[in-house]
């Protein structure tokens, strides 16, 4: 066995066989308390030492007892309040606290008398009183002995304690002895070369390392968790989302968060009297309630489009558009606003545009909904594109977003595509899952906004995906308030 | 979405073939855009996508749609229309009030339970997404064998008349039953700014109904034992109630009713409803060949058709014509035609074609500098957080010790707590810390995120979306120094020089707040929050912070 510098250090303090308690070592030693301790642990193991245990107990002050040696007992306190008033004051007006404690006991004492009834009821002190001011009187003293650990009278002790000024305290004492091995060991040992815990500039400049023992560590020993400032995981895994569209050739589109029903529905081809418009359905401002419509151009062929298909090849919906309707605005509810914000704003032809955008719907707030969330939204603009390439778009967002095994396609309905498409995708981990959906923008979306070329639109589910990479079940912690699950949690994130 | 319930033995009855497994059956429903939504046994929650397609919200409707697929039957669905003597006349002061109605008979129906079910579920489903609950459309099923025509589609006084409305013996006023009857609580507000109200009686004086209220707990009532049913449909426009009142008769046909049609005198004219005659549309085939991808021929679209449903013929070469049953009313467009020539060939037959278009992938510009903003912040040892932008005056304003200042308002909150979207982001943070006072401390965040103020230069909103920096940190020894030295470093950092002027603001320690000037410009603020402030939101710690305006660094950052 190879002694560690304290082990030997404590090994040679005991050599003479006598007995230690670890206050002698600390002072024999030099070291510090829990290093002695440590060293004893090594030394018993090896069957070096015998340690011998002395149980006892012995009383120490509580909190409250501490506090009553250094201002004094509360009855005290009463008395110098009554000295300060003139020698009396009425119950009511008396400031020590707890007021019934250090009354009783000034009584009990004969520190003081009541007189009077009820409201007139006062407190004046004795002639005691006066004589005991500023002398401590038994029970100080006794709080002060056993602050010391000398002996003290047993009745006043149960008085204290009974008081919660002090409490009994069980305490082990610890005796080390060398062993007949031990002795052995220690006459093995030569020199104890001085250590060093921690590498200092002087050290260093002087080369006093050179001739020291530099101290050891447990490499085992566990140390204490710390946490790196790094990006929020939802954020850190949107972030990789937005790596992997652009690397596919999408630019970022961007829009307002309040946003004119006009962008939001009517630019869409959503009838104004459609369900999703409805109050329940879609959030609405208060103040400011309605703001300016764009171009008279552009509103005079959606407001057509709307009342009878304009010169879209469509029926229209045969109602009466209002201006109004359009106007109102409104927390953007859908990121295919941004996309129609930017086909009227003469986008690349042929382009690729995405947004993760901040919608806002009237829901409830709980596991499984979030009142407000991002949306994935992407369009292709080109001439030529058909169903097929939706498809493929699809697909590769399935394969490079979520590493999807396999894809499946269904028909479905989006007011403002047609064709439309959902797409399903085999994801390794999750199975089947709903990745998003897609279509071809109606012409009564395109033709109004300028735009005579095929643009597909998308939009991605991410949501369940990042509740999976951040391993969460509850999608409130996408937007996590919980600090400590922000430190802990992972932000490598990849897709 | 319209979502819906149905049997499936049932839903397999009427398309007469048993799928072989809950897969299949799901594959089924994908044609009709409906999704398994669940299974309990024999009980299917199947979820109806198209919100323009009332034809599918009923399991009837969906089996139709399913027996074109599986080629069981194609084509137009076939109805025949009886005549029959009985007419309706429509009262002139019914235009500005509810002036469109079309009636049927359906005789000989044998509903079971499940076909009432159905029935009523078709009912409330019209109602609520194609009716927008009953403003445009609203269903009455009476009992015709109680009903002495002709009827009569008149304006009424709200105290002239007293009927038992359904479900009670009373005879109540029409006013009273906007007041009492659930159902005139809930839907009154249709009516009850006119001066009179829509009221359907027989030749004898009798209440069928009161649209779009309610029936009559008389000769409106309906049993499992009525055989001849009375159907009027009433609403705004005339193209929206026959469509309601089409899907109606065509589902009671399905169950083995004979269809009758009845006259209606309106004062524009007399017309006869229920009307099945087949809408028609023109459809380019090179269109669609170009839409869809894919080299078919003309001949192959219109059996693609008959499949959805439709009767199709090729006029001449390209060129085809379609008639499709007039409970659609969705088909605006060639394009609609052209995706339902996809759902019939098999939208997992199309081979995926990937897009050969080489752009150049980008972040816009004040993503691309809010990322390196981020990474410098997190550099600060500042741990990101992300909050929510929905928030209240309260937390804005008064527990921040800060004067009101104007900011949007929703008007149909879900809750007080979210009435507004933020104008700052630093109240978000401090209520984030607040909900982490027993974490370890120090805390240090920061968040970089979007806000809203009013702006009245701002041309269609009058209000700006901006983008925001805001930076908390809790601890022991936090001090102005201390969020000082991280703000002007950050100056530093993006090359430019921030200047500090003393400022008003109670969020902060007078003495120790700071305005942060750029270039004379005021774009934020810094210094040790208020002891108020934490108090108000039990913070037990010192903390300082800052809120920088980013647009002003990205307008002013070559």
């Amino acid at each position: 066995m190879e002694l560690e510098r304290n082990e030997a250090l404590v090994l040679k303090a005991i050599v003479d066989g006598h007995e230690y308690s670890l206050g002698e070592l600390v002072e024999k030693t030099r070291l510090a308390l829990p290093a002695v301790v440590k060293a004893i642990e090594g030394l018993k193991k090896y069957g070096l030492v015998s340690v011998r245990e002395e149980k006892s107990s012995e009383y120490s002050l509580t909190n409250e007892g501490e506090l009553s040696l250094r201002e004094g007992l509360v009855e005290r306190k009463l008395v110098r309040e009554l000295i300060d008033a003139g020698g009396n004051k009425k119950v009511e007006d008396i400031e020590t606290q707890p007021k019934e404690v250090a009354i009783g006991w000034a009584i009990r004492k004969g520190w003081v008398r009541i007189e009077g009834e009820g409201k007139e009821k006062s407190v004046v002190l004795t002639d005691k009183g006066k004589e005991h001011a500023e002398t401590p009187d038994e029970m100080e003293l006794a709080l002060e002995k056993i602050r010391k650990g000398e002996d003290v009278d047993r009745k006043i002790l149960e008085m204290l304690r009974k008081r919660g000024l002090i409490e009994l305290e069980e305490k082990v004492e610890r005796f080390v002895r060398i062993t007949g091995r031990g002795a052995e060991k220690a006459r093995e040992i030569k020199e104890i070369k001085e250590e060093i815990t921690a590498l200092t500039p002087e050290i260093i400049r002087t080369g006093k390392w050179k001739h020291a023992e530099i101290k050891r560590y447990d490499v085992k020993d566990p140390v204490r968790e710390i946490y790196p400032a790094k990006k929020q995981p939802y954020r850190a895994f949107l972030d990789e989302v937005k790596r992997k569209l652009v690397s596919m050739g999408f630019k970022e589109m961007e829009g307002p968060l309040i946003e004119l029903e006009f962008w939001n529905f009517d630019a869409l081809f959503q009838p104004q009297n459609h369900p999703a418009r409805t109050w329940t359905d879609t959030y609405r401002l208060k103040y400011p309630s309605h703001g300016r419509l764009p171009s008279k151009k552009l509103v005079e062929r959606v407001k057509k489009t709307h009342e009878n298909g304009w010169k879209t090849g469509s029926k229209g919906w045969g109602y009466k558009w209002s201006e109004e309707i359009a106007s109102r605005l409104m927390p953007r509810a859908q990121g295919t606003a941004l996309s129609a914000r930017t086909l009227a704003s003469l986008p690349e032809i042929p382009g690729k545009y995405f947004a993760i955008a901040r919608c806002y719907r009237p829901d409830k707030l709980d596991a499984t909904h979030l009142i407000e969330f991002n949306q994935v939204e992407g369009i292709v603009i080109g001439k030529g594109l058909n169903f097929r390439h939706i498809l493929g778009i699809l697909k590769k967002f399935a394969v490079e977003v979520a590493r999807a095994e396999d894809v499946r396609f269904y028909p479905d309905y989006y007011p403002f595509t047609e064709p439309s498409v959902q797409l399903s995708a085999k994801h390794p981990e999750l199975g089947w899952v709903e990745l998003g959906g897609a279509g071809i923008f109606r012409e009564e979306v395109t033709k109004p906004l300028g735009i005579d070329v095929p643009v597909i639109a998308c939009g991605l589910g991410i949501d369940r995906l990042a509740m999976f990479k951040l391993g969460i079940r509850d999608i409130r912690y996408l937007f996590s308030y919980d600090l400590k699950w922000i430190r802990k949690h992972s932000s490598i994130i990849t897709l | 979405m319209p979502t819906i319930e149905v049997k499936r033995d049932d839903l397999e009855s009427l398309i007469g073939r048993k799928a072989s497994s809950i897969e299949e059956l799901e594959e089924w429903l994908m044609w009709a855009k409906a999704e398994l939504d669940g299974v309990d046994d024999n009980i299917l929650k199947v979820d109806v996508k198209d919100t323009n397609r009332p034809d599918l919200w009923s399991v009837e409707g969906i089996a139709r749609e399913i027996k074109g697929r599986l080629k069981i039957e194609r084509g137009l669905p076939q109805y025949r229309v009886e005549s029959s003597d009985v007419e309706v006349f429509v009262d002139k002061k019914l235009k500005d009030i509810r002036p469109a109605i079309a009636c049927a008979i359906v005789k000989g129906v044998d509903l079971d339970d499940e076909a009432i079910r159905q029935l009523m579920q078709l009912q409330e489903k019209i109602h609520h997404t194609f009716g927008r609950r009953r403003e445009y459309v609203a269903i009455g099923v009476s009992n015709f064998d109680k009903i002495s025509p002709p009827i009569y589609y008149k304006a009424v006084k709200p105290k002239e008349i007293k009927f038992p409305p359904l479900g009670y013996d009373e005879e109540m006023t029409p006013a009273e039953i906007l007041e009492k009857h659930p159902k005139g609580q809930e839907y009154g507000h249709l009516i009850n700014g006119f001066s009179r109200y829509p009221i359907l009686v027989d030749s004898k004086g009798e209440v069928i109904s009161m649209p779009p209220i309610i029936n009559s707990n008389t000769i409106g009532k309906v049993d499992e034992h009525t055989r001849n049913l009375f159907i009027d449909v009433t609403g705004l426009r005339y193209e929206d109630v026959l469509t309601a009142l089409n899907v109606m008769v065509t589902v009671l046909a399905d169950r083995g009713g004979r269809i009758h049609s009845v006259v209606i005198h309106s004062p524009d004219g007399d017309i006869t409803t229920p009307d099945l005659t087949p809408k028609e549309v023109v459809v380019d085939a090179n269109k669609v060949r170009e839409i869809l991808g894919v080299e078919i021929s003309d001949h192959e679209i219109v059996e693609l058709l008959k499949d959805a449903r439709y009767d199709a013929e090729v006029a001449t070469e390209g060129k085809i014509v379609a008639r499709y049953l007039p409970t659609r009313n969705d088909i605006l467009h060639w394009r609609d035609v052209a995706e339902d020539v996809a759902i019939s060939f098999g939208y997992n037959d199309f081979l995926p074609e990937e897009v050969r278009i080489g752009t150049t992938g980008e972040l816009s510009r004040r993503e691309l500098l809010s990322d390196k903003i981020r990474e410098l912040m997190i550099g600060y040892g500042l741990q990101e957080v992300m909050t929510f932008t929905l928030t209240n005056k309260d937390v804005l304003f008064k527990k921040m010790n800060r004067k009101e200042e104007d900011v949007v308002k929703i008007a149909n909150p879900v809750s007080s707590s979210w009435t507004t979207i933020r104008n700052a982001i630093l109240p978000c943070l401090i209520e984030f810390l607040s909900r982490n006072t027993h974490v370890e401390y120090p805390q240090r965040v920061f968040e970089v995120g979007e806000v809203v103020v009013i702006d009245p230069s701002d041309k269609e909103s009058g209000t700006r979306t901006k983008r925001h920096l805001a930076i908390a940190i809790a601890s022991s020894t936090a001090s102005f120094t201390e969020i000082k030295e991280i703000v002007d470093s950050f100056a530093k950092q993006l090359k430019l020089s921030f200047d500090y002027e003393e400022t008003e603001d109670g969020a902060f320690l007078e003495g120790r707040r700071a305005a942060i000037m750029l270039e004379g410009k005021r774009i934020g603020v810094m210094g040790e929050v208020h002891p108020a402030v934490l108090n108000n939101w039990d913070i037990e710690m010192p903390m300082v912070a800052a809120e920088i305006d980013l647009e002003e660094i990205f307008r002013v950052l070559k």
